[in-house]
């Protein structure tokens, strides 16, 4: 019962901000209108992105140091996951861009930063394939991780905050903070983003053991 | 540093005396940009120059890189790490790879300089921007390339790893040689020298702490 506290947490969170996402009133705000609410659904998936990379990271140096397999396969399955969220924040992402700035795609950094990181995972899993030996492959494969990840902070966390960006708070657009995230926002971005993590980690969970079991 | 000096005095003699692969080098980076030439490169903009300058160095890089490891993949990387310890062979074969590239870059821009004319308004942040591309280009695909020569001889698979681990650097480099090009201060382009420089520094200090993780059988 103790392990699954999480889990039936995280469903209520996500189906709170689903449903209440929808219902709460919003900040009456230009262009952006009724689109504010992607921000429940589009940033969460980010968050959640970055978290589950960062469980990987974090099982790849713990592989590196203590060698134990199911280090391992936790960091792959955290990646596959994170990869998965990385997808549906592109997809919601392109759907506000094209009914706030007219594009499905537009050359801006935290654009090219999520295409990147969605490329340089794509590149770990192909790196996985091309080894048979696991214990070879768990190493080799989590210093590639750890490379990555340090990459991917770079490129989505520090690069855009130096360039300009349509995103709001980089690049002398102001950030959510200072106009509109105010409490009503933020009483269902905060549990959407816990909520989702969560489910993150309990499919990455299950995804775990069906791995362990075809081992 | 007793052991380092030694090492890419080494890798150099190995590089020279092949003077096969150094030769088609040097035939690709002519080729290229005459072919860029005859195809209209000396009547671009900055931007596309820029842009043209880069992609040859970066396959350049490529090109160097992919045979990096090529005479280890035997037992010469064994032997060095056993002499020098892994510690010094992993610096010396990044000071190497920097500064080869740091060569090939300064090439590509003397050949683009002689082919199309100088466009850039200010050289020294145009070389600086140069060299701190190449260290960082050297070291990502230093480290890809020990992953891929560890994967059995998947020729394509340094590539794919490296391209996109490299476009921070690509993307700041490229900007600071765009801020050289139409003369912005220096005290603008400071900060983005700054930012490139740590990053290579950052990304030096993780490929030397995890290189050792990769000879490791």
């Amino acid at each position: 019962m103790k392990g699954r506290v999480y889990k039936f947490a995280g469903v209520a969170l996500v189906l709170y901000s689903l449903i209440y996402g929808l219902l709460t009133s919003i900040p009456e705000l230009p262009i952006i209108e009724q689109s504010i609410r992607n921000l429940f659904y589009h940033v969460s998936m980010w968050f959640t992105m970055v978290a589950m990379m960062a469980a990987s990271f974090g099982n790849a140096i713990g592989y590196l140091s203590k060698e134990n397999l199911q280090r391992d396969i936790r960091s792959v399955c955290q990646a596959e996951v994170g990869m998965l969220f990385a997808i549906l924040g592109l997809v919601t992402g392109m759907m506000w861009a094209k009914f706030t700035w007219g594009a499905w795609w537009t050359n801006d950094p935290k654009l090219n930063g999520s295409a990147i990181t969605v490329l340089i995972y794509l590149a770990y899993f192909v790196l996985r394939n091309a080894m048979d030996d696991e214990r070879k492959r768990a190493r080799i494969s989590a210093v590639y991780n750890i490379f990555a990840f340090v990459m991917m902070i770079v490129f989505i966390g520090i690069l855009p905050r130096m360039t300009d960006s349509l995103h709001p708070g980089n690049g002398g657009n102001p950030g959510f903070n200072s106009y509109d995230l105010d409490n009503r926002l933020r009483l269902v971005f905060y549990p959407a983003v816990l909520g989702w993590i969560f489910i993150g980690t309990w499919i990455a969970s299950l995804r775990y053991r069906l791995r362990k079991l075809q081992a | 540093m007793t052991q380092i000096l030694p090492l890419i005095k080494r890798f150099f003699q190995q590089e020279l005396r092949n003077s096969n692969a150094l030769f088609s080098l040097g035939l690709y980076l002519i080729g290229i940009t005459y072919l860029i030439y005859l195809l209209g490169g000396n009547n671009t903009a900055d931007n596309t120059w820029n842009t043209l300058l880069w992609v040859v160095v970066f396959f350049a890089a490529v090109t160097q890189s992919s045979r990096s490891f090529e005479l280890e993949s035997s037992d010469y990387f064994y032997y060095y790490q056993t002499v020098a310890g892994p510690g010094p062979t992993i610096i010396a074969k990044l000071l190497f790879n920097a500064s080869y590239m740091a060569v090939l870059a300064l090439t590509t821009w003397m050949l683009f300089t002689f082919f199309y004319g100088n466009s850039v308004y200010d050289p020294g942040v145009f070389a600086l921007g140069l060299l701190l591309g190449s260290i960082g280009f050297s070291v990502v695909l230093t480290l890809t390339n020990g992953i891929a020569s560890r994967t059995a001889g998947n020729a394509t698979l340094s590539t794919i790893l490296a391209i996109p681990l490299m476009f921070p650097v690509l993307k700041l480099t490229s900007t600071i040689n765009i801020q050289a090009m139409v003369g912005v201060s220096f005290e603008d382009v400071l900060p983005l020298l700054g930012a490139l420089g740590a990053l290579d520094i950052a990304i030096g200090l993780l490929a030397y702490l995890l290189f050792p993780y990769l000879w490791q059988d």
